[in-house]
């Protein structure tokens, strides 16, 4: 009975919710100008939420990665480098799939600092 | 070793002396008529200045002299009493084209034919990194296939190319690697004793050291066969050997050379080497594999609120 509950449990269990590296065109990058909305400095990825507006006036949430906060840390990041409201500029390569997600590449800072986001060439895990 | 009196030794040795010549007076030994007052006073100041310079010299020159010593040369103390201080935190990672950081799946040099064996459990396997990459990998460590735990330690030397940074740590008849990777931990004793006989096969293996001039020879056996040797899905068996020379090639390199032996698995030794670099504003940080599970997705599984 134990044993059907576990193996019930991992069947339904989250998988490790990696998008590789493959999810994004690497072969070439974007740029986009927006608001933050949420920064969560975490493990494995940390991850800004940007609110971009086009010139029509349509508001899309991107969800851009950057790497663990481990490396993050050494690189001059903190939990406070971003917080909501903050208007920034990012660099990064877009989801292959059209979906609104940026691995982000360079984060430039309300102030103009650049902020490097450490993602390497493969899912630097 | 000299016994060294402390201080409140030789203050009571003054105050007993200046007591001895007070009380003499007051129990009447000495005629007080014939004692001036002068002789009085100077000999009770002689007591109880012999008393103060005793107690200075308590905080004698040769205790501070042990004092300066211990804060100059921090590197005596680093290393343990070893040949060679090899501590500090050092990072195997580097940054290739484009400034990217770059991310080895397996290790340089020739690697070696595998054995029928070796070769079928090898083709068997699903990595998520290297050329035989798949979504749904059943890596032990990394796992993408639905269901699968994943988070079992990496074992040696895969060890060295999980990318987080290291920390050797020199204490008597031991050398620790304290790796950020999952806090994990190698212990290699160098105090000159041998593998254990019974041993109970491990993630990480048995290891044993002894220096040879500036380098660290270590020897690993005991392992477990559940852990790749690398992230391409390479497996070996617990007949798997493996010695490193450790040698600091500067003050801020240091080299491991490898060479794996498994008769089992490969036709002959798989030798390589790795390179860390000394980072030293660096410290270990917390990493726990477990994280790369959602957190807040498990306590919705199992019906919990944050």
């Amino acid at each position: 009975m134990a044993i059907a509950s576990l193996l019930l449990l991992l069947l339904q269990a989250p998988a490790f919710a990696h998008h590789g590296v493959s999810a994004y065109d690497v072969t070439k990058q974007i740029t986009l100008k927006g608001v933050v909305t949420d920064f969560q400095f975490i493990n494995p990825h940390s991850e800004v939420r940007l609110d971009v507006t086009d010139d029509s006036g349509h508001t899309v949430s991107w969800l851009c990665e950057a790497g663990s906060l481990n490396f993050l840390v050494r690189r001059g990041w903190s939990r406070n480098s971003l917080k909501a409201g903050d208007r920034i500029t990012v660099m990064g390569n877009a989801s292959k799939n059209g979906s609104p997600n940026l691995r982000l590449t360079k984060v430039t800072l309300p102030d103009g600092t650049d902020l490097d986001p450490l993602v390497g060439t493969q899912n630097a895990r | 070793m000299v016994y060294k009196p402390r201080f409140p030794e030789y203050l009571s040795y003054g105050l007993r002396a200046s007591q001895r010549l007070c009380g003499e007076r007051i129990l009447g030994k000495r005629d007080p008529a014939q004692e001036t007052s002068m002789q009085y006073l100077l000999a009770s100041s002689l007591a109880f200045s012999l008393s103060l310079l005793a107690a200075t010299l308590s905080f004698s020159p040769a205790a501070i002299c042990q004092n300066a010593e211990k804060k100059a040369a921090p590197s005596a103390n680093a290393r343990a009493g070893q040949p060679v201080d090899l501590s500090g935190v050092w990072d195997s990672q580097h940054r290739g084209p484009g400034g990217l950081q770059t991310v080895d799946s397996t290790f340089h040099g020739e690697i070696p034919p595998m054995t029928p064996w070796g070769e079928e459990r090898y083709l068997a396997t699903r990595p998520s990194q290297g050329p035989r990459s798949v979504p749904d990998s059943t890596d032990p460590v990394y796992p993408t296939k639905l269901g699968a735990p994943g988070c079992f330690p990496p074992g040696v030397p895969r060890i060295y190319l999980q990318i987080f940074p290291m920390e050797i740590i020199q204490i008597p008849g031991r050398v620790l690697m304290r790796f950020e990777f999952d806090h994990s931990l190698r212990e290699v004793w160098v105090d000159g004793r041998g593998h254990p006989a019974d041993l109970n096969p491990t993630y990480m293996g048995n290891s044993i050291g002894k220096w040879e001039g500036d380098t660290l020879v270590v020897d690993t056996i005991g392992f477990n066969d559940k852990t790749w040797l690398d992230r391409e899905g390479r497996r070996h068996s617990d007949q798997l050997h493996i010695i490193e020379r450790f040698r600091r090639t500067g003050h801020g390199t240091l080299a491991d050379d490898i060479t794996m032996e498994d008769p089992k698995t490969f036709t002959k030794p798989w030798t390589t080497q790795v390179i860390f670099e000394l980072r030293p504003d660096w410290e270990i940080l917390e990493h726990a594999c477990a994280d790369y599970v959602n957190f807040d997705e498990v306590l919705k599984l199992q019906g919990q609120t944050k």
